[in-house]
């Protein structure tokens, strides 16, 4: 068994903010996603986050308060969602797929 | 006949029945019947007359008049029926996406895009756009080329465009609206354009434009894989992109980083158009495939991306580019002028198809 690939995975159908620090992301082949805002933070691809050579993360966990939220969301083009967050950072950009993949639920941490 | 309809009330045609033969009529591209589609709009019967608009997608739709005869046939083959009239109108969907944004007046947005420079793009997205107007839409064109701005040479237009306060006014040429982020980037400082100053000029042609109500936003983009194609891809939602190549460009191995570009994107690859495909004579008329042939289109088939047709190396179209005045609309009805009016329909039929695939996003 491998992750769910292929575009309906990876197609949101519905983005909603349920609380200020939680995020849904319906997908076009049924799924439900809830991003937490700090874990989410967390895996901010950004190039001030994440070191391009390296891999490195430049932001943990201990950086990030646990009542981060979302202050604004945006669609890009196509293909992604750029958060502005409540700790001001706003220039990390989540692809649909980084989105899907990084889905916390059982049933998607197991594969 | 006459008599039957006069005479014989208690057979009234309805709507319904008009509406039932109308559904045998396909829409070829969308694959569904005009009425499931909405094409039909105020239908009215009136004695022996039926009355209906027939609204379609693009003006510029490749098998307009296929529909309309089928339509017609259908509704006067029943009985009671001695006249049909129909008339053709349409209405440009929008890409889902793109009306939550700053260009909400802008159906669609679609890139003209190549592997390697000089294939032919600003030539191509030209005469697809001054194709597009004719044929009746809304269409602006935006060059995208800061360092070798020549579509505004094909427009025939040299001079920045004039601005109020600070929103651009387009200019217009060849029934479009146009801006060239080359003209806009003259009349500044000559300032060394690098990524953010492109980036930064292409938000304003987009975003400070005064664009007003558009059906399709044409963007010639310059060569490669830039930052302009980066940008806008992230700026806007594109209903898709055209890719243009040569028969050299064997097999499109060198389209094919563009290609990976837009899929990374996420923007639609609407199909492939091969340019410079043939050599017409302008002595004898005659055709040479230089450069072998059916390459582009065999490439399409493998990427599973429509083909839009070849089109030929022809002076006609240079010259005409040359002078400002494209050849769609200068030789509407030369070969080359024919090939790139159809190829220009072909592209209208995809982003139909397109507006009404995409599935729309809810974002609450
Ligand atoms: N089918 C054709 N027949 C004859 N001449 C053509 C044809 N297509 C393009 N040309 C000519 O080839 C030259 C290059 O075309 P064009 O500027 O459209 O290419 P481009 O891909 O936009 O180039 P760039 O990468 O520099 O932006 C122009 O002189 C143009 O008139
Ligand atoms: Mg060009
Ligand atoms: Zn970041
Ligand atoms: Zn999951």
């Amino acid at each position: 068994m491998s992750r769910p690939t292929g575009t309906q995975a990876t197609t949101p159908t519905k983005i909603k903010k349920i609380s200020p620090g939680e995020l849904m992301v319906q997908w076009a082949d049924g799924h439900e996603t809830h991003h937490l805002a700090p874990v989410l933070r967390g895996m901010c691809p950004c190039a001030s986050c994440k070191d391009e050579m390296t891999g490195m993360r430049m932001i943990l966990p201990i950086h990030i308060p646990d009542d981060l939220e979302f202050r604004k969301i945006e669609i890009v083009g196509q293909y992604a969602l750029q958060f502005e967050w409540s700790d001001g950072h706003h220039t990390g950009i989540y692809s649909f797929e980084y989105l899907r993949e990084l889905c916390p639920c059982p049933e998607c941490k197991l594969v | 006949m006459a008599f039957w309809n006069k005479d014989d009330k208690g057979v009234a045609l309805g709507e319904e029945q008009v509406l039932n033969v109308l559904k045998k009529v396909q829409d070829p591209d969308l694959h569904k019947d005009i009425v499931s589609l909405g094409f039909i709009r105020n239908l009215k019967i009136d004695n022996g007359t039926v009355a209906f608009d027939l609204n379609l997608t693009t003006p510029a739709c490749p098998v307009k008049d296929q529909m309309r005869d089928e339509a017609v046939a259908l509704v006067k083959a029943l009985p009671g029926v001695q006249n049909v009239e129909i008339k053709m109108t349409s209405e440009v969907r929008q890409t889902p996406q793109l009306d939550k944004s700053a260009l909400k007046g802008v159906r669609n947005i679609v890139a003209v895009g190549s592997g390697k420079g000089g294939v032919g793009k600003s030539t191509m997205a030209v005469n697809i756009a001054a194709s597009l107007g004719a044929a009746g839409a809304r269409v602006g064109l935006l060059d995208g080329d800061i360092y070798g701005p020549t579509t505004p040479i094909m427009l025939g237009l040299d001079l920045p465009p004039k601005s109020v306060g600070n929103r651009m006014i387009p200019q217009e040429a060849a029934g479009l609206k146009f801006i060239s982020m080359g003209l806009l980037v003259k009349s500044e400082q000559p300032l060394i354009w690098r990524g953010p100053m492109a980036h930064k000029a292409l938000q304003q042609c987009l975003f400070d434009v005064d664009w007003g109500e558009l059906d399709y936003l044409v963007v010639d983009l310059p060569p490669g894989t830039g930052d302009v194609h980066l940008t806008l891809a992230q700026a806007v939602p594109l209903t898709g992109a055209v890719i243009v190549s040569t028969p050299q460009d064997v097999g499109l191995r060198i389209s094919m980083k563009t290609l990976r570009m837009f899929q990374q994107t996420r923007v639609p690859i609407l199909g492939i158009i091969e340019n410079m495909s043939y050599y017409i004579c302008p002595h004898c008329n005659s055709q040479d495939h230089i450069f072998g042939h059916g390459g582009g289109r065999r490439a399409a088939e493998q990427l599973g991306i429509p083909f839009f047709g070849e089109v030929p190396l022809d002076l006609a179209i240079r010259t005409q580019s040359d002078i400002g005045s494209p050849i769609v609309l200068a030789q509407p009805n030369s070969p080359s002028g024919r090939t790139l009016r159809e190829i220009a329909e072909r592209v209208a039929a995809q982003i139909s198809i397109r507006s009404y695939e995409t599935p729309v996003l809810e974002v609450e």
